[in-house]
Order: structure tokens, then C-alpha cells, then sequence
């Protein structure tokens, strides 16, 4: 297989899982306008159980449904802190991933029967994962159906999402989130659809996690640490790339925003970026996707004055 | 009827007695069906924590509000906003911005009831319905239907706040059954039946009809028309149990309008009231809109009512007279 096929596909197995993660933080972040920082505990939490459930002989399809309702909890805790609790948004989501991460060490647990505390699990070679059970033929077309099974996962979840916020109760969850006051007034339960948006959020984060986990074949406590930012800048990327005029073109674009970031770092690291600067490179991208907008206006002006002086 | 019963409210409770403010001191207020309120007051003086009040966004420290004797004191805000019509001051409070006018309508239209997440939220009929309704406006929304609320004037804001403050769906049967044993007056166990039995005998009727139909020989047309005409009967004979009429809350709606767009849309606030023979309590700061608009006047002063005027006393008020009696008021509470 030449090199840059392997790339290819290195880059859409990473970057589809991400899709997801990114969806699910677009859910928050954007409609529900809640900085959800839960997310990267539910991430870990999608994966452990994944890891963890397939480890001891569970079939792998109920394993990633189990982590998405665990990441889906996870949320349900967070929104249970703020709307019942009352505690502000922002520490809601960091005290439920600050507890994720005893939780992931207990279910990375279950896998070994002398000690509950167990950092890094990985799958034993005949351990199969959601993508394994369909390898047929050579070896040389895992990574293809590799991808074409996570392509599945994001257009199944890419077309619940878009068919649920085009019903009565999706427009309620939008609305809610730009207008709180006036969603009351119009008899939407505004606590419901905080709780109901945090837990579908999450829960397509779980299913990131374990879709990450699997196709690594292993989990480790830690390892979802800087997914916020990926998800964060997915958004950023392509929302700024494709617009936000629409509801499904904000999701097209978000999805199309975590594949061009995993291209640009693959790229990055193919032009022999040192390992150690991984994370300066994420927050330059960060920096350079916040200020695009800045940038295409001052393109647009420039473009106009020379015409005019050309004129 | 509408009816707030001794109702008291005090803010900063919690801090010092000094900082205790009683917004609502022991208001007791009857306002009949269809009436047109208008309610003035200085700043402070109760009247927004009245309207607050009755549409839930605050829970009164005692005293009770009843729709038809049916207390609703508790009820949470988003569960009795069936009943109420809502426009605020901010023209960025009344409406969605990131969402076009035509979902932000299609919300309100689902007002009173259950947001459903199995039921597609946009339909051609509703969209028709809208157009023609902001066709009466006459301010070209209808030709704005699908662009984001954001991007519009306060006055335009507000008028499409109205509009979506205004309409009504037909509730669901439940909803209907339900409402009709809350409000009626008289014997609640009587009424159930009388609304389980109206009911079944509509839907009897409906099935005969439709079984005379499928017996008949008639065109693909014809058949189809008589369905048509099957269903509006049917709809007629149960919304004569719907009772619950929408009381129109405007709490200083057009405050933040320049004179000449708070003109047009206190005529478009004239209009739908008039129209739908609302019940409406209309706070202002502008004493001539007061005296022009509504067939009642009522004047809120630290907190207790002042001034209660209706008909012919009303129409001969000035305001010179208003504004006299607000100094006398202020006189007074110096003493």
C-alpha cells in the first residue's frame, strides 16, 4: 500500500471518532450554550467501559452501546448538578469529569481479579472489537473497512441528530438555549430540555470514546486528556470554513472541521514536526481558526481596494 | 376571571430589615373576561411584579392567584403559559435571535402544550396560517419568514412577539377535557361528565357519519370534501368545551420604541386585542396611552392600588388628573 493511502486512512480513523466527540460538543456548546467540561470524562468513561466490557467476553456492539449510556450518565449528572443543585454551569462539568476518572479506574478494574485499581488496559489479540468482527479477505483492507464502519456510526448519529432537533421538542432544545426566559414563557420546560440536551451531548461522546478506544485496541486514565480542544477546535475550524446558516449546514460543517484538523496535524507531523510541540501546534490552530473571520474580511478589503485602484 | 387574592411580595428577605422592600402589599385585583387593563405606576411601584406574578416568572410570600377559582399560585412558569400571552420591554427578551421568525413561530404555536420530540416541528399549514397572519401587520415580515430574528428592528421584534403572543392552536382533546373541568364553574365531577359525554357523542356522530359516507357512491372529490366537511364539524362540536381564553400580558411593551414605531405597534396591540376579545393587562409609562387604550384604568402606588377607574369615569379622566394624584400619593407616603 503506498505511504500516503496509510496516511489517508490514519487520518479518517482518527479524525471520524472526533466527529462525534465534536457533534456532541457543538450540542452544548453552541445550542444549549453550556461549556459543557464534562466531556472529556465522558470520553473516558465511553472508553473504559468499552475496553473493559469487551475484555471480559461481552459482545463488542453491546459494549459501545453500554459506554454511550455511561457517557450519557455522566451528562445526566452534570445536568442534575446545575439544575437541581443550582451549581454554575462551568464547575458542573469539572466536578463530574473530576469524578470520572476514579470511576474509569474501577471499571478498568472489573478486568483483573487481584487489583481494582488497574491504569492501562489493552485488548488481547483475540479480543474483538466493533471493526474486527467484520475483517474479511487481506489484512490490506482493515483500514478501509475500519473507516467504513466509523463513517456508518457518524451517518447513523449524523441523521438522528439532524431528524431530532427538526422536531417540536429539537426546536424547544434550540430555543432554550438562545433564550431562556422566553422559552418559559412559551411553555417549554426549559429544565427538561437542559437535562435531555447534556445527556444526548454526552452520550455521543461515550460513543466517541469507545470508537477511539477500540480502534487502539486499549484505554488508559488519562488518555482523554485534550479531546475538549480537539472537539473545541473542530467547531471552531468549520464553522469558520463552511458557515453556520443553517441548522444541518452547521453540522456538516463541524463534522468536514474535525477531519480538516487531523489533516493539518497529520500533515504537520509529516513534515517532521517534533512530537514535544504537538500541543503548541493545537493552540496555534486554535488561535488561527478563532481569528479566521478576522482574517477573511481583511482578504475581502484588500481584494476590493485593488480593484478599485485597477478601476 | 383572573383573580390575585391578598397577595403580598418582598424582595431581599434574606439581608437586613432595612433592605426589605414589599413590592406587593396585600394587592387584591378581579379582572372579568375581555377586559383591556391598563396599569401605570411609578418605578417601584408593584406594577411589573404583578404581571410577573401572575405569569409565574415570581411566586407571591402569601395571598393567591385563580383562574375561575382554579389556583395556579404555584404552578410553575412554562405549565400555565397556555394561559398567557406574553410581550416584554426588551425586544431581545420576547423572541429567539439565532432562529428565523418562521421557527420562533412555529414555537409559540405550540404553546399550551406538550413540545413533542416524535412530531415533526414545521408544517406547510402552519406556515400558511403565519403568512397570512403577519400579512395583516402590514410591516413585509411575511416576506422575511426565513431569516433570523437577530437581524430585525426592535419595533419588528415586538410586533412579531405580539403576533406570537396573540395566536392559539386548537389544544389537544386531553388538554381540552382537562381545562374544561379546571374552569367551569360549579360542580367539578358534573362537568367531567358533561365534557366525557359531549365528546362521545361527537366522536359517535363523526363515526355514523363517515360509515353514510363509505355507503354512498361519490366521485374521488366529492368523497374527499365530505371528509373535509365530516372534520370541521367534528372540530366545532369540541372546541365548544375549550374555555381557556388567553390572557395578554404587556409589561411596558413598547418603552424601548421610538415614538412613531410604539405608535404602530400600541394600533397592532389595539387590533389583535380587539380581534380576539382578549383579556389584557397593559402596564405603560405613558399616561395618554393609558387614558387612550383599555376600558380600565388602574393606578399602582408602593405597592398598593391607588386608583381603580372603568367606562364613563375613565373616559373623563385627563392626565392632569393623573398626575396630580400621583402627587398627592407621594405627598401622603412622605407624611
Amino acid at each position: 500500500m503506498p505511504y500516503i493511502v496509510s496516511v489517508i486512512f490514519n487520518i479518517l480513523t482518527s479524525g471520524l471518532p472526533c466527529c462525534l466527540l465534536a457533534l456532541g460538543i457543538y450540542l452544548t456548546f453552541r445550542i444549549l450554550d453550556f461549556a459543557d467540561l464534562t466531556a472529556e470524562g465522558s470520553l473516558l468513561i465511553g472508553g473504559s467501559f468499552a475496553i473493559a466490557l469487551i475484555k471480559i467476553g461481552v459482545n463488542p456492539f453491546v459494549a459501545t452501546l453500554v459506554a454511550t449510556l455511561g457517557g450519557g450518565l455522566c451528562g445526566y449528572l452534570t445536568s442534575v448538578f446545575y439544575t437541581k443543585l443550582r451549581i454554575p454551569k462551568i464547575l458542573c462539568g469539572i466536578i463530574t469529569m473530576t469524578a470520572t476518572s476514579s470511576i474509569a479506574l474501577l471499571i478498568l478494574g472489573l478486568t483483573s481479579k487481584d487489583s481494582s485499581f488497574i491504569n492501562i488496559v489493552s485488548l488481547d489479540t483475540d479480543n474483538e472489537t466493533v471493526f474486527s468482527l467484520f475483517y474479511y479477505g487481506d489484512p490490506i483492507f482493515r483500514p478501509l473497512i475500519k473507516t467504513g464502519i466509523m463513517l456508518a456510526f457518524v451517518v447513523l448519529i449524523f441523521v438522528i441528530i439532524y431528524f431530532f432537533f427538526g422536531t417540536e421538542y429539537g426546536i424547544a432544545i434550540r430555543s432554550t438555549g438562545i433564550n431562556e426566559k422566553m422559552s418559559r414563557a412559551q411553555g417549554i420546560n426549559t429544565k427538561q430540555a437542559s437535562i435531555v440536551a447534556l445527556v444526548i451531548s454526552n452520550a455521543l461522546i461515550g460513543l466517541a470514546g469507545a470508537l477511539i478506544c477500540q480502534s487502539n485496541r486499549g484505554c488508559s486514565v488519562g488518555y482523554s486528556t485534550g479531546y475538549l480542544v480537539v472537539g473545541l477546535a473542530s467547531i471552531i475550524i468549520g464553522e469558520t470554513i463552511f458557515g453556520n446558516k443553517t441548522f444541518k449546514r452547521s453540522l456538516i460543517a463541524i463534522s468536514i472541521g474535525a477531519i480538516i484538523y487531523f489533516v493539518i496535524i497529520n500533515v504537520a507531523i509529516e513534515l517532521g514536526l517534533n512530537g514535544n510541540l504537538l500541543n503548541l501546534l493545537y493552540a496555534v490552530l486554535i488561535v488561527f481558526a478563532l481569528s479566521l473571520p478576522l482574517i477573511k474580511r481583511g482578504i475581502i478589503y484588500l481584494v476590493k481596494e485593488r480593484r478599485e485602484k485597477h478601476a | 376571571m383572573l383573580e390575585l387574592v391578598n397577595v403580598v411580595k418582598k424582595f431581599n428577605i434574606s439581608g437586613n430589615k432595612e433592605d426589605e422592600r414589599t413590592a406587593l402589599d396585600h394587592i387584591s385585583l378581579q379582572v372579568k373576561p375581555g377586559e383591556f387593563i391598563t396599569i401605570i405606576g411609578g418605578n417601584g411601584s408593584g406594577k411589573s411584579t404583578t404581571l410577573n406574578i401572575v405569569s409565574g416568572s415570581l411566586t407571591p410570600d402569601s395571598g393567591k392567584v385563580t383562574i375561575n377559582g382554579f389556583d395556579i399560585t404555584h404552578m410553575p412558569e412554562y405549565k400555565r403559559a397556555g394561559y398567557f400571552g406574553r410581550v416584554f420591554q426588551d425586544p431581545m427578551v420576547g423572541t429567539a435571535a439565532n432562529m428565523s421568525v418562521y421557527e420562533n413561530l412555529e414555537i409559540a404555536y405550540a404553546r399550551g402544550r406538550t413540545h413533542k420530540p416524535w412530531k415533526w416541528g414545521f408544517s406547510a399549514s402552519h406556515k400558511k396560517y403565519f403568512i397570512e397572519e403577519l400579512k395583516k401587520f402590514g410591516l413585509n415580515l411575511e416576506d422575511r419568514l426565513n431569516q433570523k430574528v437577530g437581524v430585525m428592528s426592535g419595533g419588528q421584534r415586538q410586533a412579531l412577539t405580539l403576533l406570537m403572543a396573540t395566536m392559539r392552536q386548537m389544544p389537544s382533546e386531553r388538554i381540552i377535557k382537562r381545562d374544561y373541568v379546571r374552569f367551569c364553574e360549579g360542580n367539578k365531577s358534573k362537568a367531567k361528565e358533561e365534557v366525557l359525554k359531549g365528546f362521545k357523542d361527537a366522536k359517535e356522530e363523526r363515526k355514523q357519519a363517515l360509515t353514510a359516507l363509505n355507503n354512498e357512491s361519490l366521485s374521488k372529490e366529492e368523497r374527499k370534501a365530505r371528509k373535509v366537511e365530516i372534520r370541521n364539524e367534528y372540530t366545532s362540536k369540541i372546541s365548544r368545551f375549550d374555555l381557556t381564553k388567553q390572557i395578554l400580558l404587556l409589561d411596558e411593551h413598547t418603552a424601548a420604541l421610538d415614538p412613531k414605531t410604539a405608535r404602530k405597534v400600541l394600533e397592532l396591540t389595539d387590533k389583535a386585542v380587539r380581534d380576539n376579545h382578549m383579556t389584557t393587562l397593559m402596564v405603560t409609562h405613558n399616561m395618554k396611552d393609558a387614558l387612550t387604550y383599555g376600558d380600565r384604568l388602574i393606578m399602582f402606588h408602593l405597592g398598593h392600588i391607588i386608583l381603580d377607574v372603568s367606562g364613563e369615569k375613565k373616559n373623563k379622566l385627563t392626565v392632569e388628573d393623573l398626575l396630580k394624584m400621583f402627587e398627592d400619593a407621594d405627598k401622603k407616603a412622605e407624611q
